[in-house]
């Protein structure tokens, strides 16, 4: 029984002594053991359970106090002669640390923008709550049909499981009494809108009830944005006055630097201030539909059960105003967290950016892994001196990876650096994808995973350059001794690894080539008009001046008329958008449905929905859009003549495949109104380069009065006339706002920067793993001739020709390299469907990719490898005999 | 460095190295009497763990102030599991500098009249 406690006992102590370092356990563990059998023996003897209890305590907690200054001694130590061995080998210690501050900048810039766009909540209060409400009537195609004012009241009441439901539609103003007027986007907004999302303002107050009373005093709040952009964070701002469709508005604060959606606007303003969502027409309208809906989530209420709770309600709305419904348009709601609808757009992209930045970290890795182990070839006999001299072999692995850690720390800190300086950048690119690109920031996440990623690759290329030396360190001792043993093992492990950094080159190369490939059948692609030397000026009339269609149709007629008067202007138009337009494909184009005469729907079937375009009537010529049959508009078309429309290609094709559409009449709701087809045009990319060109109506803006665009075809670059320009459209109308002046190249330019960003930041990606992948390949077989040094002079001195000695030395670095791009094929073909959905006209298994890549990189390889065989082929036989 | 100054630069020295060091001034001793040792002489007010007397006399034996003695004591009391360990002429000399440390310090308090009792002057 005593024994039984005794070594029960004793096991426990020893357990306590692990708590020390290797050496120290082998120099006094024993010892140790002994003194405290002592100690307890005497105890029993003297003091009983108490002075047991009592030695207990004060052992395991001298052993806890020792231990760490015992380990912090070794880390000195440790660190002391890592610092030294680097300070010695200046080179290898450059270039790993180069490698690491690359792999790691990589990943910690990547991580950044993932950590802040899909990792962190929303910057609101409770973001998990707040869900995004979306009206649907696929039948239509209308994927968002927005909501009308009768029908938020009904959901509003109606629901059960949100504690606020709000409202938000986006307009364009004109803003007066600040220099020139201003168009500002603007956000119209229920009352607890901010309330809801949470967001205090940073000065002044938000929306309250009153604001939204009939006939309150109009007020507006400033996002943060246009408060420092615009007024230059004048902090006096609030209770300041601005003429906004004919009535003085009162800012009464300003929003914090948040995320905005869907859009970002410049300002607020309550519902009642907007003169359309405040019009009867509005208000009693079921069916104008042109809101969004955010909601907030009751406490323990999930996504699904509002998204139930939202379809319950649409189906009872159904039910109750058929007329509204029409069955054939398939009407439903549900709804998303707000947190999914922000970042689904951003999510592939970035996965993928991630992914490749891992690559390239591994890659880095391995690389510096193979440099430590040619280094280790050289410093073998160091560490079988410090074997022999009584370093145990745990002890030196924690050598090894004390002096990777370091290493891997300093390019750790190094590729934070680089990460905080290309973080301008990649906010620029993310907000191409999300609105929350703003958020992002190098933040306490971020160092974390920094630090990590450190640690991890230390342990990664520590653990393989320590794994291979093997057991048998002592055999560095023995004479000549470089080419046996370890050094055979290390070999192997060597090309394990270069044929894995090959691997991984090759999938990133891959990557990298199928979306240049896509970006070149994007550039390629004929977009149906001619970008070159084409002016688009934003305008926006004063609503409150040009209330009448004859109104606005008169002021475009006269501003017309003076912009084609301007010299070095070849043919002006004025539109209500235009290809690839920025705010276009953030807003999303404007849609009509149509029914065609005489073509009756089948029962069930959708009525079709065109893309509509308000065009003056050298549109067409002023873009380069072709006329393919008909006419184009002209000055007959006006409010009292037969109204007309234009149609494209693609809507003939669809709906007039074996007929002349010229002359046929199309009508918009049900028979009420009929238009005249009068021509057909060419198909337009309008959303996007790599989006097929929709079906789309063209109306005149004679008769449609929606003049939101000055389009100027120039003989000279359109940027200079620019200004010119600007000045006619106030010389016929002081009132007009003026913005986003931009030529129709930029435009273009301009709708390729994510997929533009994404080819070049995988690029980069794929160079810096081409690099260190070639330069460790080469690196690999210079090592390996220059160990085998002599047996290329016996062979030699046999008779072997250097053009011999050349192919074997290139042959074995190309088995290296084939089998690399063999393996990296397979992953290839495994990983690429990930890019399938920023392809455009590009399978992800394009085969002259894949085909191009890997000839590409064996090539590179074949070179790499030419240097060490021809320098092998060189060999002198006598001389080679007598080396080591 | 001057010898003198060498073993000053390991002062002062914690209690319980310097109670170590005491402990081997008249010849080498094992761990466990060693601990014995300082809790006789400190009448029990200086207790030592195990972890912390291995923790100092491995900082001892690397700083070259103790060695572990190749003299053991007759075969009979022997005990080969334990070792033995003797001062090195170092750890003597650090030993010495620290008591007259203490010596010069204790002097300083008499001349202060640390130790008379608070009166009136």
């Amino acid at each position: 029984m005593a024994k039984e406690k005794r070594s029960a006992s004793e096991r426990f102590f020893k357990v306590l002594v692990r708590v020390f370092p290797f050496d120290f356990q082998t120099n006094y563990a024993g010892e140790m053991a002994g003194v405290f059998r002592e100690q307890r023996r005497e105890a029993e003897e003297s003091g009983g359970v108490s002075a047991t209890v009592k030695l207990w305590a004060e052992t395991i907690a001298g052993i806890f106090r020792v231990a760490p200054r015992e380990h912090w001694e070794i880390l000195k130590q440790d660190c002391a002669y890592a610092l030294r061995m680097m300070a010695k080998n200046r080179g290898f210690t450059l270039i790993a640390i180069l490698t690491l501050t690359l792999g790691i900048g990589a990943n910690t810039a990547i991580f950044s923008v993932v950590h802040s766009v899909l990792l962190s909540p929303l910057p609101y209060r409770d973001g998990q709550q707040l869900i995004f409400i979306r009206q649907q009537a696929p039948k239509i195609g209308q994927d968002d049909a927005g909501f009308s004012v009768p029908e938020i009241n009904d959901y509003r009441s109606q629901n059960h499981t949100l504690s606020s439901l709000v409202e938000y539609h986006a307009m364009s103003f004109t803003l007066f009494g600040h220099g020139d007027p201003e168009r500002v986007r603007t956000g119209v907004v229920s009352w607890n809108y901010f309330d809801t999302f949470g967001v205090q303002p940073i000065l002044g107050r938000t929306f309250q009830p009153s604001d939204e009373k009939m006939g309150a005093p109009a007020v507006l709040l400033l996002s943060y944005e246009y408060w420092k952009s615009s007024f230059h964070g004048d902090r006096t701002i609030v209770g300041k006055t601005f003429e906004m469709n004919d009535k003085p508005h009162t800012v009464i604060g300003v929003l914090p630097p948040v995320p905005q959606y869907p859009v970002e606007n410049d300002v607020y303003m309550p519902t009642v201030a907007c003169p359309f969502r405040s019009s009867k027409d509005h208000i009693e309208n079921r069916d104008m539909r042109m809101m969004e809906v955010f909601g907030r989530l009751k406490p323990d209420v999930s996504v699904a059960q509002a998204a139930a709770d939202m379809a319950t309600i649409s189906g009872r709305l159904q039910r109750e105003y058929p007329k509204s419904y029409p069955a054939e348009a398939g009407f439903g709601t549900g709804a998303s967290s707000l947190r999914e609808e922000l970042t689904h757009g951003a999510r592939p992209t970035l996965i993928v950016l991630l992914a490749a930045a891992g690559f390239v970290l591994l890659i880095a890795c391995a690389n510096v892994a193979n440099l430590t182990l040619a280094r280790m070839a050289r410093r073998e006999r160091e560490l079988a001196v410090r074997t022999a001299l009584g370093a145990g072999r745990s002890r030196l692995l924690r050598q090894l990876l004390t002096e990777s850690f370091i290493l891997a720390l300093i390019g750790g800190a190094a590729g934070l650096l680089l990460a905080y300086d290309s973080l301008g950048l990649l906010v620029e690119f993310a907000a191409k994808l999300t609105p929350r690109a703003h958020e992002i920031r190098i933040d306490m996440g971020v160092l974390l995973f920094t630090l990590a990623a450190a640690f991890g690759v230390s342990i990664i290329f520590g653990t393989l350059s320590a794994a291979s030396t093997g057991g048998d360190v002592s055999s560095g001792l023995k004479e000549g001794s470089a080419g046996a043993g370890s050094g055979r093992r290390r070999n192997l492990v060597r090309s394990v690894l270069i044929v894995a950094q090959i691997a991984f080159s090759f999938i990133l190369l891959i990557g990298a080539g199928l979306m240049l490939r896509s970006l070149y059948h994007m550039l390629q692609v004929n977009p149906g008009y001619v970008p070159q030397r084409v002016l688009a000026i934003r305008l926006t009339f004063n609503w409150s001046k040009h209330k009448t269609g004859e109104e606005i149709a008169l002021g475009a007629k006269q501003l017309l008329d003076r912009a084609q008067t301007e010299p070095g202007v070849n043919s002006v138009a004025i539109s209500s958008t235009y290809p690839l337009e920025p705010e276009l494909l953030s807003y999303g184009q404007s849609t009509t449905t149509f029914q065609v005469e005489g073509h009756p729907l089948a029962t069930g079937a959708e009525t079709p929905t065109a893309n509509h375009v308000s065009a003056s009537p050298d549109y067409f010529k002023t873009l380069g859009i072709p006329l393919l049959r008909g006419r184009v508009f002209d000055d007959r078309d006006d409010q009292k003549s037969l109204q007309v429309v234009i149609i494209n290609d693609a809507l003939r094709r669809r709906y007039f495949a074996n007929e002349d559409p010229v002359g046929k009449r199309i009508t918009p709701n049900d028979g009420k109104d009929w238009y005249t087809i009068v021509g057909v045009v060419g198909d337009v990319r309008e959303m996007g380069l790599d989006h097929t060109p929709a079906i789309e109506v063209y109306s005149p803006v004679s008769q449609s009065a929606d003049a939101r665009v000055l389009l100027a075809r120039t003989i000279v670059d359109p940027r200079i006339l620019a200004t010119r320009l600007g000045k006619a459209v106030h010389d016929v109308d002081p009132q007009i706002a003026i913005s986003h002046v931009i030529s129709l190249e930029e435009a273009r330019h301009e709708s390729l920067t994510a997929p533009r960003l994404t080819a070049s930041l995988l690029g980069l990606f794929a160079a810096l793993a081409l690099l260190i992948a070639v330069a460790g390949i080469g690196g690999i077989m210079a090592l390996s001739v220059s160990q085998r040094i002599r047996e290329i002079g016996i062979r030699m001195t046999l008779g072997a020709q250097p053009s011999g000695i050349l192919r074997m030395i290139v042959g074995q670095g190309l088995v290296l390299a084939v089998l690399g791009v063999g393996i990296g094929f397979i992953g290839a073909l495994a990983l690429t469907r990930l890019l399938k959905s920023l392809l455009f006209e590009v399978a992800p298994t394009d085969a002259v990719t894949f085909v191009s890549v890997a000839g590409m990189l064996i090539a590179a390889a074949l070179i790499a490898c030419l240097v060490p065989a021809r320098r092998a082929a060189s060999i002198d036989p006598t001389v080679a005999l007598r080396s080591e | 460095m001057t010898k003198n100054k060498e073993s000053e630069s390991y002062l002062p020295l914690t209690p319980a190295m310097f109670h170590i060091l005491l402990a081997m001034a008249d010849g080498e001793k094992h761990g466990y009497a060693i601990l014995k040792e300082v809790s006789r002489r400190t009448d029990g007010k200086v207790q030592l763990s195990a972890g912390t007397l291995y923790g100092n006399l491995a900082r001892l034996e690397s700083s070259g102030m103790i060695v572990e003695s190749n003299r053991r004591p007759e075969f009979e009391l022997d005990d080969e599991r334990r070792r033995y360990y003797r001062l090195t002429d170092l750890g003597r000399e650090v030993a010495v500098a620290e008591a007259r440390r203490m010596e010069e310090a204790v002097a300083q308090a008499y001349a202060k009249r640390l130790f008379r009792k608070p009166g009136i002057a």
